[in-house]
């Protein structure tokens, strides 16, 4: 008799507990999906009745390829447009010469978490002029169209991660930003590699690149010595390259990488350092 | 309690068991066999550390990579190959570089005995190719009830300025017993024949323990022992870096029962923990390219329990259950001006759980055969436990560390007195060992000896070995020879091997090996000791042993140690004694160039010593001293990393005072 009324209080408490857990779930709000992230401008798009936000996950904007994430609002309700296309132009004013540089436009006219993904591969830092980025924007929500042309200010960072060549085979040049690893996603173990190629075909043309193959061959300098079983970037679309780069300790990397194409040389000059 | 360990070994292992007795024996009621007189020997110096004594026995080598930390090898068998054992608990060095084997935590003065056995017993204790060394700590005691009771000494010793200075108490209430025992040693760097100071061979440390015993009823008591040792500022002349500290914490607690009119006559349970702290220093060095720090943590704890069974008048049984867990970790960090530190781990965190039974039986087959068959079956898994380790360990390509395996050992002895005077032994045994956390895990682990750094390969096999052993002992009166032959064939045998498309970590280092297995090598040898009394008052003892190892394409094997002979003659009437000891060894000419070896000449030491004891105010005062290396000789042994000289003349006195 005592031992079933224990049972009884016991599966009576469990079932009080599984209830309380369940609502208090439901009950969690849905994260704010630029938690985190640096707004670095805010404007309207004139003409879209869009509000337009710009967030990096980043502190601030350095030369290099650059993650940005555009959040849309209806300028009269407020609320998320997840349904837009948007066309970006990257462009540098250095006073005697203007030029764009590489970019990828949202993949996608839907919102991806409320926000729409894109990069631009600043080239050189706002020392030698002024970055203006230009937003277009179609909503589809009312299908009217903006545009919004905001001013980025691009620091040279600590540890370069773009450079450029001219390579040995064409002549032509071409530019090579590090995406991963960073100095903060870097670990000792297997790191996830991945640069981007874009080449230059005019002043405002700025092409990804297929056409090069890549030899990663890391090392530490200060140690004079590199690490096993790195795998080499091969092209995966859009110009980006992605391999494995090994750490077998934290401190100063760096990441040199040789350019082929197909078993010409195009260029065996160009690293990126990475510290952590 | 000396006697103790005497019914612990029954009386057929006796010829691959070797005990040392390191208590003095202050019972006359004292058991003594053949195998003691031997032991006696080992007493002679009492400044003597645990790795000297260990070094005396024929089946024991020592490698030396500084004058303390050195790592003791039964019959060529070494580190993870062979049981070091504290009372019976397993512990394992906290330096991924093998600076600290566990016999350094120990002091002579912890200890009751050493037991030595051979691969052909020696896995009773846990899964081992090589034998096992057990330190049996030494006990409170119930002799004398309320009063304080020990000794305390001082020493000091010229070839390295050394003091030594240690004390031991006990003290009994009739129910209770307590123990307490505390060392210091200060070495400066010693002075090697010739004449030359050999730099960073410096070393502190003290030792200090605690036990106590209640006596529950006339058959069963309960013990709880605490040990601690600290040592600091220890240098290891013939590698790159010393240690700054090393700090074991050893405590258990036991159950013990022995009644012997019971079938189920002696019975023990213990729980036990330890750890240690260890790191390497490199800050006293010259010229250090760049500073680094190396510390390691090991922790382990277990429990086991023991029993003997009287089955009838002709058959024993022994048996062992036992488990632990042991969890080991190093890092290392360097320093480059101007730069972040660069990290990482040398031994990624990982954890062994093990547990394992075994038995023995004993076989009384008529007054002269006897008969034991030991098994044992050990279940061991690894695993790596932080996000930090896997990550470091899966570079190679190994993206699960973690393993199950399953060890199986098996022997038989059988011994026959031929006659009064000459009794034979004959032993097989199929052993199994595992590989160790830096054979499995260890990354980039810098090796001096051979100039690679190695890393570990979390697939390796087993290591496994056929051996066989053939004793052949010949009594008469009071003396006694010995003649021991073993033959050992490995399979899956672990050695290093070049990778040369990995490039090295350590500054200056040669190449990259990585572990791997073998598939075959084989280890041989012959053992011999005469003791001989033919005078009362005078002792002979005489070790020889001579060992060689074949890899599968006939390569030496390293790290053997030549043919040597230690011959020691002691003239002790009543109170005063006298010994003269002669110790020689070969050139060495088998050796293993990719493993870093050199041809090691030979060479040939004579010692002297001297014993004194008399009684004053009702205490018994011993005066020991003695001069070791009389000729001032300058050798080293092939055992010993870098070719560092060893010690030259030595003048020691020790002076203890009994309470």
């Amino acid at each position: 008799m005592k031992k079933s009324l224990m049972i009884l209080v016991s599966l009576a408490l469990i079932c009080i507990i599984v209830f309380l857990a369940a609502c208090s779930k439901d009950k969690i709000a849905e994260a704010d999906p630029t938690e985190g992230m640096t707004k670095i401008t805010e404007g309207y798009a004139a003409g879209a009745s869009a509000k337009v936000q710009v967030y990096t996950k980043e502190t601030s904007i350095t030369t290099g390829f650059t993650k940005l994430y555009i959040a849309l609002y209806d300028s009269a309700t407020g609320n998320r447009i997840e349904d837009a296309h948007i066309q970006l132009t990257p462009m540098m004013d250095m006073g005697t010469m203007m030029h764009s540089s590489p970019y990828e436009n949202p993949v996608s006219e839907q919102a991806v978490n409320h926000l729409f993904p894109c990069s631009v591969t600043f080239i050189m830092s706002s020392m030698g002029g002024t970055w203006t980025l230009k937003i277009q924007v179609h909503n589809h929500m009312n299908d009217k169209e903006g545009v919004l042309t905001i001013p980025v200010t691009v620091n040279e960072p600590v540890k370069s991660k773009q450079k450029s060549f001219t390579a040995a085979h064409n002549g032509a040049k071409y530019f090579i930003s590090l995406i991963e690893p960073t100095a903060a996603s870097s670990k000792v173990g297997i790191n996830d590699m991945e640069i981007a190629i874009y080449k230059k075909a005019s002043m405002m043309n700025w092409p990804a690149d297929s056409s090069l193959s890549v030899i990663l061959t890391p090392e530490m300098p200060t140690m004079g010595h590199g690490s096993p079983n790195n795998v080499n970037p091969v092209h995966i679309g859009n110009g980006h390259y992605k391999g494995k780069v090994n750490f077998t300790m934290t401190g100063f990397w760096r990441l040199n990488l040789d350019f082929m194409s197909g078993t010409a040389v195009a260029d065996t000059t160009q690293y990126f350092d990475v510290e952590f | 309690m000396a006697g103790f360990s005497q019914t612990q070994q029954p009386a057929i292992i006796e010829d691959t068991t070797r005990i040392v007795e390191l208590r003095e024996v202050t019972i006359t009621s004292t058991q003594k066999t053949a195998k003691q007189q031997l032991i006696n020997f080992f007493k002679a110096n009492s400044s003597v550390t645990l790795e000297e004594i260990l070094s005396r026995l024929p089946e024991i080598s020592l490698l030396r990579r500084g004058s303390y930390g050195m790592e003791p090898s039964i019959r060529s068998f070494t580190g993870g190959q062979i049981n070091v054992l504290v009372d019976g608990m397993r512990i394992h060095g906290a330096c991924a570089d093998k600076m600290d084997p566990a016999t350094i935590y120990i002091e002579p003065i912890n200890l009751e005995n050493l037991q030595v056995q051979t691969a052909i017993t020696g896995f009773m204790s846990g899964s081992a190719i090589g034998g096992t060394v057990n330190m049996k700590m030494a006990e409170p005691d119930f002799l004398n009830v309320n009063k304080i009771t020990g000794l305390i000494s001082s020493g000091y010793q010229t070839a390295a300025k050394s003091f030594y200075e240690s004390a031991r108490l006990n003290y009994s209430t009739g129910k209770w017993a307590f123990r307490m025992s505390g060392t210091y040693r200060n070495n400066k760097n010693y002075r090697s024949g010739g004449g030359d100071i050999i730099d960073f061979s410096q070393y502190e440390k003290v030792n200090y323990s605690i036990s106590a015993k209640y006596q529950h009823t006339l058959y069963t008591y309960f013990k709880a022992d605490l040990l601690g040792d600290d040592g600091w500022n220890i240098g290891y002349p013939a590698l790159p870096m010393d240690v700054g500290y090393a700090a074991a914490r050893i405590g258990s607690l036991s159950m013990h029962r022995e009644n012997p009119s019971k079938s189920l006559y002696k019975w023990q349970v213990k729980i036990y923990a330890n750890k240690i702290d260890h790191s390497m220093d490199d800050t006293k060095r010259p010229n250090v390219p760049m500073h680094m720090d190396m510390p390691g943590w090991s922790k382990t704890y277990g429990a086991y329990t023991e029993a003997e069974l009287k089955i009838n008048q002709k058959q024993r049984l022994l048996l062992r259950a036992d488990g632990s867990s042991t969890f080991l970790k190093a890092s290392m960090t360097m320093y480059q001006p101007g730069e972040l530190p660069m990290y990482m781990l040398t031994w990624p965190d990982n954890r062994k759980n093990q547990s394992g039974i075994s038995a023995a039986w004993l076989l009384q087959i008529d007054s002269t055969l006897k008969l034991q068959v030991t098994g044992r079956t050990d279940f061991i898994s690894y695993k790596l436990v932080s996000q930090e380790a896997k990550d470091q360990v899966s570079i190679f390509g190994y993206p699960s560390a973690n393993r199950k395996d399953l060890l199986k050992n098996i022997s038989a002895v059988i011994s026959k007195k031929i006659s009064q005077k000459i009794k034979v032994s004959a032993s097989i045994a199929y052993v199994e060992r595992m590989p160790t956390a830096s054979e499995l895990y260890g990354f980039y682990l810098f090796n001096s000896n051979d100039g690679y750094d190695y890393i570990g390969n979390p697939k390796l096999k087993i290591e496994k070995s056929l051996q066989a052993d053939l004793s052949v002992i010949y009594n008469w009166k009071n003396n006694r020879v010995q003649l021991s032959y073993f033959y050992s064939s490995l399979f899956d045998y672990l050695t290093g091997t070049i990778n040369s498309s990995f490039s090295t970590m350590t500054i200056g280092a040669k190449g990259v090996k990585e572990f791997i297995n073998i598939p075959n090598a084989s280890v041989s040898g012959v053992e011999g000791s005469v003791v001989l009394k033919p005078a009362p008052a005078i002792d002979v003892v005489s070790t020889v042993r001579y060992t060689a190892g074949k890899d599968n394409k006939g390569n030496s094997l390293p790290l053997i140690a030549p043919l040597k002979n230690t011959t020691s003659i002691r003239y002790q009437p009543k109170n005063f004694s006298v010994q003269l000891e002669a110790e020689a060894a070969s050139k060495q000419g088998h050796i293993n160039i990719e493993a870093g070896e050199d041809v090691t000449t030979g060479y040939s030491l004579l010692h002297i010593r001297f014993g004194y004891n008399t009684m004053i105010l009702n205490n018994t005062i011993e005066l020991q001293g003695g001069v070791e290396n009389i000729f001032d000789r300058k050798y080293h042994e092939h055992l010993d990393w870098g070719n560092i000289s060893r010690p030259g003349r030595n003048v020691y006195i020790q002076f203890r005072v009994y309470l």
